[in-house]
């Protein structure tokens, strides 16, 4: 695949170079191929195919830590330099050294050996999409279907080098009836993703969202998708555990371990161990995962650290690294995010149900105050969908919601690096027409 | 084997440094490097797209073999895709009035700091500065033989105070991207101006959501043409059925006094030499005197749709060029800002911008202005927070009554398709009447 950058020359190179020039150095690896076929209405349009290949450094001198990475294997050697000179700038700190290898027992669901990465069985998918999609009498905007390989591997000057063999597949349809519009989505790392359902409830939602009445503005019992709680909790709740955002003033949760801060039977908890998108034994720096209670039956019981976080604040890591933060370098982030407590039938008595939110990351990080615009809303009674309503906004504090859950539903499903059920809500804000 | 209709391949090299400083400590400073490359064949019906490695080192004959296997996946397509004819040529590209690459990442560390630094007044209990310099070398050619070459290096901060007293929070924050050179002298006004902005959140009410006369300030009035419009006018929505003003071209969409237009053209952070398939880039107007006058274009939605130009295709390095949007603004009316508080009366005035979406098929958006203040008979008065505004496209257009005399461009990331481009949007302020405010306050 790659004439003399395969895998483990590479980063047996870097550690032998940068050996030589710093106390300690990472690599972090990537490599992957994926195929997507894409719907433009209910043709295919174009069909893609990628290789990907990347490798994030990060280097340790004197307590200075520098990263930067490159999807270009010719250039490592600058992406070294390029690390080490970075940390020249960076502000020393209390570092006691990257993790050693330790033997990883079990093993996560991230690898389907019966995903082949090829165009045909994508083209599949769209077809099984769209037959879903004729379920309602809708018109198909686009939708695509993918599937992908990756390798991912963490070694380090300390001795460790993990590696993880993953799949994935995708799905999503976009629909219109009129100008009522319905989306959905599911992703997995196994075939056993559904495209016609997938393509089924696309439709339904636009379909049945045409027609909508109006709102009053007031107050009202609120039930959020899986998909928009995912939005709420992925712009505010999860900054706020970061532990770096803790110590550095600008968390809503910061001096509040042992009290109460969310409804007492809700309980927060990040499960690396779980069937999400998020599963893993080690995470980016290479510590080995564990199940991390954030809130237990509403007590905040710990928040979110990774390796210099901990150091600098005399905490434990809890191998909460995820890469993705600037210049290759890791950052705070969730494996897979549960909500747990008692599940209800929730949706009996009536209620405002939203299905997805539009500009949920315009919510304030900071406080958790948002207001957002609901998308494919309806009146839900009886465990079902009543009517449509056509426009309205939803204003709240994410934090004091969740303090007011009133049940969680009894299905979960994964949306992104978590998996959740819908939940309902009291007495919100609502503002109609 | 078959010889495709169309390819072309666009290759981007280049690198991105950053410097990120948290309650005064640097937490990384550094540069990362990218070399990516996208080829796009047209076989019999649709694309065939493939991701290219190493580009640079490729030779002809394994171009040829990338063009086979594109050729290959493109079998799979069943849209017959047609291309526009289209202007090519470039642009220059502005001239950097200070080079970011001549400044050393020592220099911009410290001059980050500083600006970090003037946000720590009494009562703000963290600040953050982060400086991004994103400077990349492309390279276009394509089977008709065109072929061109430029290098563009976008760079800017933003900085962000959090204020504390008791429980209560709120945060401010101001930032500015450029592609005129490095902006980070003499800027320690912009850490000041996001330490008071939070330091007077913190007395701020919630917002009371309604119905209400709206003052929107220029930045914020430009997310509402980015938001409101702009989405909605891009031709591959249009083309897909997923925009409500596909069909209404000539139709009056808007009040009269109304101009919106998009301009890649501009010296501004949107700005584009040449766009992403190779087209000469020029300026769309979208809506002229409340009439919707064209859609923005690439080559394949400018033949299946029509009414507009290509030229606003655009792509990040490696990904599919897709309509987009660059630097989109309302034109300046008459009206001073004395004449709209007037105007407002009583009502509400937002200002900043955190961001906004859009669904076009649905014709409703929302987005989220930083601040706010109660207007009462034309004089400003308390200030609110967590205050936003939604709407619907075909309504709120015509709800624009009066626009100022003093536009201003703000600079932004559009997200679309999984890619996020540079933009700038601007406008002056501007006044709506029946604006739906959204907000928890009772």
């Amino acid at each position: 695949m790659h004439k003399g950058h395969d895998r483990d020359d590479v980063i047996d190179r870097i550690l032998a170079k940068g050996a030589d020039l710093c106390d300690e150095v990472e690599v972090f690896f990537t490599e992957g191929e994926s195929v997507s076929a894409e719907l433009k209405r209910s043709i295919v349009g174009e069909a893609h195919a990628a290789r990907s290949w990347g490798i994030g450094i990060r280097t340790i001198r004197d307590g200075r830590i520098g990263a930067s990475s490159t999807n270009d294997p010719s250039r490592w050697e600058d992406c070294l330099d390029a690390a080490i000179a970075g940390g020249t700038l960076a502000t020393p700190q209390e570092w006691h050294g990257l993790p050693g290898p330790v033997t990883l027992s079990g093993s996560v669901p991230v690898f389907d050996p019966n995903i082949t990465v090829a165009i045909e069985p994508a083209r599949e998918m769209l077809r099984g999409l769209l037959a879903g999609a004729a379920s309602w009498p809708v018109d198909v905007i686009g939708g695509s279907a993918g599937l992908s390989r990756s390798s991912v591997a963490i070694a380090n000057s300390a001795g460790v080098h993990y590696t993880s063999e993953r799949t994935g597949v995708g799905v999503s349809l976009e629909a219109i009836a009129g100008t009522s519009t319905g989306y959905e989505f599911d992703r997995s790392r196994f075939l056993d993703i559904d495209p016609f359902r997938v393509g089924e409830q696309a439709a339904f939602f636009a379909a049945r969202s045409a027609g909508g009445g109006d709102i009053a503005t007031g107050s009202y019992d609120v039930i959020l998708s899986p998909v928009a709680v995912a939005q709420l909790l992925g712009n505010v709740l999860v900054p706020a555990l970061s532990g770096r955002n803790v110590h550095a003033g600008r968390s809503f949760l910061a001096g509040k371990l042992g009290e109460q801060v969310l409804g007492e039977t809700i309980s927060v908890v990040d499960d690396p161990f779980a069937r999400g998108m998020g599963s893993t034994l080690f995470d980016a720096e290479g510590v080995p995962t564990r199940r991390l209670a954030f809130i237990e039956e509403g007590v905040l019981s710990s928040y979110a650290y990774d390796l210099r976080t901990a150091y600098r604040y005399s905490e434990k890591t809890t191998a909460s690294a995820v890469r993705g933060g600037a210049g290759g370098s890791p950052s705070i982030g969730i494996h897979n995010l549960l909500i747990e407590g008692p599940r209800h039938d929730i949706a009996d008595e009536r209620a405002v149900y939203a299905h997805d939110l539009v500009g949920a990351h315009t919510a304030n990080p900071v406080t958790g105050d948002f207001s957002v615009e609901l998308s494919n809303a309806f009146w839900m009674e009886g465990g079902d969908y009543a009517e449509p309503i056509r426009k309205a906004m939803l204003a709240g504090n994410v934090f004091s919601m969740f303090g007011a859950v009133d049940g969680l539903g009894r299905e979960s499903r994964v949306v992104g690096s978590m998996i959740l059920p819908p939940v309902r809500f009291k007495s919100m804000q609502v503002i109609g027409t | 084997m078959a010889e495709p209709r169309y390819w072309d391949i666009r290759h981007v090299e280049g690198a991105v440094t950053h410097v990120d400083i948290d309650n005064g400590v640097v937490e990384s400073a550094g540069t990362s490097f990218f070399n990516r490359a996208l080829l796009r064949v047209l076989g019999e019906h649709g694309w065939g797209v493939l991701t290219i490695e190493n580009y640079a080192s490729c030779s002809e004959k394994e171009i040829r073999d990338y063009i086979g296997r594109a050729l290959q996946l493109a079998r799979v397509t069943e849209e017959d895709v047609v291309l526009a004819d289209a202007p090519s040529g470039m642009l220059p590209v502005p001239p950097l009035a200070e080079d970011p690459r001549d400044v050393s990442l020592e220099e911009k560390c410290g001059l980050l700091a500083g600006i970090e630094a003037a946000a720590r007044l009494p009562g703000i209990a963290s600040t953050r500065g982060r400086y991004t310099e994103d400077e990349g070398r492309v390279h276009f050619r394509d089977s008709s033989g065109n072929e061109y070459e430029y290098a563009l290096c976008r760079s800017g901060f933003s900085v962000l105070a959090v204020a504390r007293r008791g429980e209560l929070m709120q945060m401010g924050r101001e930032s500015e991207h450029t592609l005129s050179g490095l902006n980070l002298r003499h800027r320690q006004d912009m850490g000041r101006t996001a330490a008071e902005r939070a330091l007077a959140l913190l007395d701020a009410r919630p917002a009371k959501g309604g119905r209400m006369r709206a003052l929107l300030d220029p930045e914020l009035a430009g997310v509402f043409a980015h938001e409101a419009i702009g989405h909605a006018s891009e031709g591959d929505l249009v083309k897909e059925g997923a925009s409500i003003i596909k069909g209404r071209i000539g139709e009056r969409i808007g009040n009269e006094i109304l101009n919106i237009v998009d301009d890649p053209t501009l010296p501004e952070f949107g700005f584009e030499p040449v766009d992403a398939e190779g087209v000469a880039v020029a300026r769309t107007e979208i809506i002229r005197n409340g009439v919707l006058s064209s859609y923005l274009h690439d080559r394949q939605t400018l033949a299946a749709v029509g009414d507009g130009i290509a030229g606003h295709a655009r792509a990040v390095p490696g990904d599919v060029p897709v309509v987009r949007m660059s630097n989109t603004y309302i034109e300046n009316g008459d009206a001073s800002f004395d004449e709209l508080l007037e105007a407002c009366g009583t009502g509400i005035l937002l200002a900043g911008s955190r961001g906004g979406q859009v669904d076009p098929g649905r014709g409703v958006f929302q987005f989220n202005a930083e601040y706010g203040y109660i207007v009462e008979n034309g004089e400003l008065g308390a200030m609110v927070r967590d205050v936003s505004l939604s709407g619907e496209i075909l309504s709120t257009l015509h709800a624009i009554v009066l626009c100022g005399n003093d536009r201003k461009m703000h600079q932004g990331y559009c997200g679309k398709a999984g890619q996020s481009v540079p933009v700038s949007d601007g406008a002056p302020h501007v006044l709506l009447e029946e604006a739906v405010v959204g907000g928890s306050g009772a």
